[in-house]
């Protein structure tokens, strides 16, 4: 089954990796890989994806809906407080745009001391109880593969969650065909996805440094506090770590000087001021994926 | 990592600000929204960042306000 692509997004799609004419391994198109992840989904009997909304896995939930059709596809949104509820919003409302089947259940990560503890592997925890709730609701409703949006890039970094992905038996078609990010968005981009150009937007918990216990009231200051951010207009990335007493916001380095204004620093402090934090600190640095694992484990 | 030792680094970079050290996180403080404003020169920042490096730290926070002070957007020294 073959996507319907307009000319632009062809040119968004063939240059979304300009090197890869360099390696047999990068070689192929995005939109050849594309036709091989159709017709990986469509050799099984049915699926069931974990669905977060986020870039990777609204791109694969629409094209296992094409590939699938809405009789052996399912897209199921795993709730808990580390999801934040704009995230949820947003997931809802994608599904409700593109007809994508969706179930949604609860996931109760928080019951876990291990996961509550906040080691460095606390995906791990995290991603068991998701993918043993999908594993039921797979048996249950006689659904034969689980997949997630998990893409090449991801394989590079540090996720412990895919141990446990691995342990349910959870495919990654998107990392398995060599999908880069970039390639994702181009893809998403030319199906008029909104996800496109979305930021990666991790759970909660990651906002709090290993060793931090995760706490509902922790996670709440953090949504409330990156609520108000995005209603006072920061765009792009954007995190609000939780250092205790003290929020450390982290956006894009090209936004700081923008935020670092006077008038608009006083809009910033009283934000996050009102979600809980009694201190309130920007990152010099700008937004980094992952500044809380090179700070290590820190008390809060 | 040395909170003094950074905090006299910026000094000699035409920087005033006070640093605590939050394990290998440096939170400055700087006098006043005006020195608040001088770090939108993302070459000072730049600087700032190289320097709380060079003194162990592996990522540096400017503190805006704190929740005694509501008198300005940023607490004093």
């Amino acid at each position: 089954m073959e996507p319907v692509l307009t000319e632009a997004a062809r040119a968004d799609v063939a240059t979304a990796n300009p090197s890869s004419a360099d390696s047999p391994r990068t070689s192929t198109t995005a939109r050849e890989k594309e036709q091989r992840l159709v017709a990986w989904l469509a050799a099984r009997p049915s699926v069931i994806l974990g669905f977060s909304g986020g870039v990777d896995s609204a791109y694969l939930a629409c094209v296992a809906l094409e590939a699938l059709g809405p009789a052996r596809f399912v897209a199921v949104i795993g709730r808990s407080p580390s999801y934040p509820d704009a995230q949820w919003d947003a997931a809802r409302a994608l599904a409700a745009q593109f007809g994508i089947p969706v179930l949604e259940v609860n996931t109760h990560e928080m019951l876990d001391p291990r996961y509550v503890a906040n080691p460095s592997n606390r995906c791990y925890f995290c991603k068991t109880e998701l993918w043993s709730v999908l594993r039921a609701v797979a048996d249950e409703r006689g659904f034969d593969t689980i997949v997630d949006g998990t893409n090449a890039d991801d394989t590079h970094d540090w996720r412990p969650g895919r141990k446990a992905a691995r342990e349910h038996g959870v495919a990654s078609p998107l990392a398995e065909l060599g999908f880069t990010k970039d390639e994702i968005r181009a893809l998403s981009r030319a199906r008029g996805l909104p996800t496109w150009s979305t930021p990666s937007s991790p759970c909660l918990s990651s906002r709090l440094p290993y060793g931090s216990t995760v706490t509902l009231e922790r996670l709440q200051q953090v949504e409330r506090a990156e609520t108000a951010l995005r209603a006072l207009g920061v765009e792009g990335d954007l995190r609000v770590r939780h250092h205790g007493d003290l929020a450390r916001v982290e956006m894009s380095a090209d936004r700081l000087d923008t935020w670092l204004a006077a008038p608009n620093l006083q809009a910033l402090v009283r934000a996050v001021r009102d979600a809980g934090f009694a201190r309130v600190s920007v990152d010099l640095q700008g937004f980094r994926s992952g500044s809380l694992n090179i700070l290590g484990a820190a008390g809060a | 990592m040395s909170a003094p030792s950074l905090a006299a680094a910026l000094a000699a970079h035409g920087v005033d600000a006070r640093v605590d050290a939050r394990d290998a996180l440096a939170v400055i403080t700087v006098p006043n929204a005006e020195a608040a404003e001088r770090l939108r020169d993302p070459e000072l920042r730049r600087a700032v960042v190289a320097l709380a490096a060079q003194h162990g730290f592996k990522t540096v926070a400017l503190e805006l306000a704190s929740a005694t002070d509501d008198r300005a957007a940023l607490s004093g020294h």
